[in-house]
């Protein structure tokens, strides 16, 4: 497909529906136990207004939080979780999570922090090995920086990681959990929770538009 | 010789003459039976079908339509010999045996016919009665005519009658007697040579282009039905004959003899191949034999020997053919363990006991156990060595057991610098007296030199402190709600002090509290510190009555304490949890653990709020924002374009095949069910070694071909196995359906 005004299917009809129908796609949060899972707000309708400006795809105006101790994180393909404290997976968390994984879900884990190997990041990692198994450096060729907006240097870099909280350091690749060939956890610690966290009608005094990789992931998630 | 003599003499010829005509006759339908029987079978022969007798005991059907013909015939020559005679011997009276005796002795001169007009004339003077006395007459006068009856009498003498029959009887029945023993002989010698060499009968018989064909072209070879495998395992074993119906596959031990039986003509030579990735480098010709089917009861049977591999049995008749798996599987020797002693050691004097115990387990049966002590002595370059065993246990076939024993070491009579190295050892019932021996792990014992003992006395360290580490404030309300409930119970003194101790903890749980009640700007966690009222600095709080409260000077922001670290935050609910701890102390310290309860639970209370306080951002909390979609529909500068999904990547070559097998064998069910599971079959046992999920997972296809359900669901379940396919339960996700 190579119209812009291109529909990609969404199979998420209820069961028993046409299985064509186009439902909405759904931004969710993941609401961990553990940590300040909820400190970019403004994040999901960020990304939803991305995935609004450029594709064809239906969205839902707003996104949700949802327990990762609940059942309901099945009703959504694409997962979120960020934050900045340590995170621990309860015994219910880990085990839905792992569930989720299994049957295809996507993890999209970004480290809310400017640091290197702090304490979110070093505990988000041990808890995604502990349930997915463990992340490897995604090669910048992946077909994930092609399947919307092509990016040829890999993951974009934030600004925060330039002019943050003093590293200067650039993470130059994601890490990822494959599966089959399919990525099942994506791990940032580019810090795309501060890059996207803002309000989307300030967007029209960005030259560049910084969530475009958003809408890379969500087309990747409904897609593969 | 009187008359009488005479006459007894012709009639005797007569009925010889009789007897060899019907013999004759006999003999020679009998040589008309075997000529044609003979011409039969020598053009089945030509034709390549084989002799009729070995048809007929192979095929039951036919044997019995053969001994109905058999039976027809017999009384079909009886009755033409019999006919036959009866026409022939109707003329062959005592004149005419009178002839043949002067025709026998006037070989050379003409006939005299003495003997014959004397015989009429004795037959005719045979009392008849009636209207026959005038000739009676008449042959009585012929009768007594002496010249006529010496040449009779003479001519009798002469011609040496016995021999004469004998003569004749050699003449009329040699000849066919001779053909029909030939032609006996060569029907029996051919039956002989038919039955013991079936096989190349059956090799003749089975040649391309004729299977499905039977012996005589008259009906089609029947295909292979169903069989019936008996596996008798080697005699060591102990185990007891399977009698198997119609099974795909049988495991059995190595060395058991595989008996196949089936109903019907015997199978083509069955073809035994190895399978498995073990025979995959061995040659054609080492991995594949043929075996020949023999005759048995009611149909044919096939006999082989299982190995310690797999083995597939190609067996074809009638066009179709089936497929029978042998996994064989070899004796594993005895896995032994040593449970006591547990771990090596050093003896400094070599007296005393030690227990010995070991369990044995084996798969088919256990035939004896036993400790194994190998003694060194010896220093420098100059060892001996010697063997006690201990403990020997024999047994009947139990696969597991426990032996012990009892080491002694002043038996063992060992000195300082021995070791004895000790193990346990087992052996099963398997015949062959080189096979390999279970073993346990070696323990080791040494007997140390006086050079050796060791004289440095390490002091045990001292016990760690008890980690002083802090009791909840849950904890706490337990440990006091239970003093106060005991409370009755208990003296005053004691009550006093448990509550005293609750004080205690309580107390250090508040200091710990009011550490970081106050967030201090350099981090310091100095809640409490020694300053009092009035000691002109602004804490920001103030001490009433031992609580903390906030001062009325507290204007909010960095209250400043002089030397001490500027407070820049204080926590409210665990302020107020500082303050109830307070109250609950005060009242333990009183040992009033019941005065003490509800503060304590105020204090929980806070912690738990403070626990689930909500997160304050410095910015405020933003508003939520709802996108209007409609509006943003598309309005995006930048286009971007969905790729496409790459393939899947291939599967590994051998993979790749198996698939590719496995999708034919799902395509054959349609067609032919026997065919597919006989693909199946060999798949699983191929993939048994390098790949067990995948062979399970055609297992389970072969269970629901076998039980005759749906397979669709075990072959999509095969095929996602061979790909690393992951699927849990419940069905894909994307249908929004929690499990």
């Amino acid at each position: 497909m190579t119209d812009r005004h291109s529909h990609l299917p969404l199979s998420t009809g209820a069961p028993g529906g046409d299985p064509f129908s186009m439902e909405p796609f759904v931004f969710a949060t993941a609401q961990y136990a553990s940590g300040d899972w909820d400190s970019t707000p403004m994040l999901p309708a960020n990304v939803i207004d991305s995935v609004a400006r450029y594709t064809a795809l239906p969205v839902r105006p707003q996104g949700v939080s949802v327990p990762l101790s609940s059942e309901a994180v099945f009703a959504y393909p694409l997962i979120f979780l960020t934050g900045h404290l340590p995170v621990r997976f309860t015994m219910r968390e880990a085990e839905v999570l792992r569930s989720y994984l299994l049957r295809g879900g996507l993890l999209f884990v970004d480290d809310h922090n400017h640091d290197v190997d702090g304490a979110f990041h070093q505990t988000v990692r041990e808890e995604i090995r502990r349930v997915a198994g463990p992340l490897a450096p995604l090669p910048n060729t992946h077909e994930l920086y092609r399947s919307f907006f092509v990016f040829e240097n890999g993951p974009p870099t934030t600004s925060h990681e330039m002019n943050g909280w003093g590293d200067n350091l650039v993470h130059e690749q994601l890490d990822a959990v494959l599966r089959n060939g399919r990525i099942s956890v994506l791990y940032s610690s580019k810090d795309y929770s501060s890059e996207w966290s803002f309000h989307p009608d300030n967007k029209r005094f960005l030259s560049v538009d910084n969530t475009k990789f958003a809408v890379n992931l969500v087309v990747y998630a409904l897609t593969r | 010789m009187t008359d009488a003599a005479l006459l007894a003499l012709v009639n005797g010829v007569r009925r010889a003459l009789t007897r060899v005509v019907y013999a004759r006759l006999l003999l020679l339908a009998c040589a008309v039976v075997l000529s044609v029987w003979l011409m039969a079978d020598g053009t089945r022969l030509v034709l390549g079908r084989g002799l009729m007798a070995v048809a007929y005991r192979s095929d039951p059907a036919l044997g019995v339509l053969w001994h109905v013909i058999l039976l027809l015939v017999v009384l079909g020559v009886t009755m033409l010999v019999w006919l036959l005679g009866r026409h022939r011997t109707r003329d062959l009276t005592t004149v005419r045996a009178a002839m043949w005796i002067e025709e026998r002795e006037s070989n050379a001169r003409p006939t005299s016919f003495a003997l014959v007009t004397l015989i009429e004339a004795l037959a005719t003077l045979q009392p008849t009665g009636g209207a026959a006395q005038v000739a009676d007459h008449a042959m009585r006068a012929v009768a007594g005519s002496v010249p006529l009856q010496a040449s009779a009498r003479t001519l009798v003498a002469q011609a040496d009658v016995p021999r004469a029959v004998q003569h004749w009887v050699r003449q009329q029945l040699l000849g066919p007697a001779l053909f029909v023993m030939g032609a006996v002989c060569v029907v029996v010698t051919g039956v002989l040579v038919g039955t013991g060499g079936s096989s190349l009968q059956g090799v003749s018989r089975s040649v391309p282009g004729t299977a499905g064909r039977d012996r005589r072209g008259e009906m089609p070879v029947p295909p292979l039905g169903a069989w019936q495998v008996r596996v008798e395992a080697p005699a060591y074993t102990r185990l007891a004959p399977q009698q198997l119906g119609d099974v795909q596959t049988v495991a059995a031990v190595s060395g058991s003899t595989v008996l196949l039986r089936g109903t019907g003509p015997l199978p083509a030579p069955v073809l035994v191949r190895m399978v498995g990735s073990a025979a995959d480098t061995l040659a054609v010709r080492r991995r594949e034999q043929r075996v020949l089917p023999t005759a048995a009861p009611n149909g044919w049977q096939v006999r082989t020997v299982a190995g310690d591999g797999p083995v597939t049995l190609h067996l074809s008749r009638g066009g179709g053919s089936r497929l029978l798996v042998i996994e064989g599987r070899s004796d594993s020797i005895p896995v032994v363990s040593l449970l006591e002693p547990a771990r090596d050691s050093v003896f400094r004097t070599a007296d005393g006991t030690l227990a010995l115990t070991a369990t044995v387990r084996d798969d088919l049966g256990l035939a004896m156990a036993r400790f194994e002590l190998i003694v060194s002595s010896g220093e420098g370059e100059r060892f001996t060595a010697r063997t006690v065993p201990l403990g020997v246990r024999r047994f009947a076939g139990e696969r597991t057991a426990t032996i012990r024993a009892t080491m002694d070491m002043a038996a063992l009579k060992l000195v300082a610098g021995d070791i004895v190295h000790l193990r346990a050892m087992a052996r099963d019932a398997h015949p062959l007296s080189s096979r390999e021996d279970g073993s346990s792990e070696t323990r080791s014992f040494r007997i140390a030199r006086e050079s050796e003992y060791d004289s440095v006395a390490v002091e045990p360290a001292p016990p760690p402190e008890v980690d002083k580490s802090l009791l909840s404030q849950r904890m706490l309300l337990r440990l006091t709600a239970k003093l106060d409930s005991q409370r009755p119970a208990l003296a005053h003194q004691t009550v006093l002090a448990e509550s005293m101790k609750i004080g205690r903890d309580q107390a250090r749980l508040r200091q710990a509290v009011g550490d970081i009640v106050f967030q201090r700007l350099s981090g310091d966690a100095s809640g409490e510190h020694a300053h009092s009222v009035g000691d002109g600095h602004d804490h920001g709080v103030e001490q009433q009555q031992g609580k903390l409260a906030l001062s009325g000077s507290n204007a909010g922001g960095v209250l400043s304490e002089g030397d001490d670290s500027p407070i820049i935050a204080i926590n409210q609910p665990l302020l107020e949890a500082y303050n109830a701890m307070w109250d609950a102390g005060r009242a333990l310290e009183q040992g009033d653990p019941k005065a003490a309860i509800p503060p304590m639970r105020l204090a929980l209370a806070a912690i738990e709020r403070a626990r689930a306080a909500e997160r304050l951002y410095l910015r405020g909390k933003p508003p939520t924002v709802i996108v209007d979609v409609a509006k943003v529909r598309l309005a995006g500068k930048d286009t971007g374009v969905t790729n496409q999904r790459p393939a899947r990547e291939a599967l590994p070559p051998r993979d790749a095949l198996r698939a590719a097998r496995l999708v034919l064998a799902a395509q054959l069910v349609a067609r032919d069910v026997l065919a597919a599971r006989d693909s199946l079959a060999v798949l699983r046992v191929d993939a048994l070694a390098d790949a067990p999920a995948f062979a399970a997972a055609v297992g389970a296809v072969l269970d629901a071909l076998r039980d005759r359900r749906d397979a669709t669901d075990a072959f999509v379940r095969a095929r996602r196995v061979l790909g690393g396919v992951v699927r849990g339960d419940g069905g894909i996700w994307s249908r929004g359906v929690p499990p």
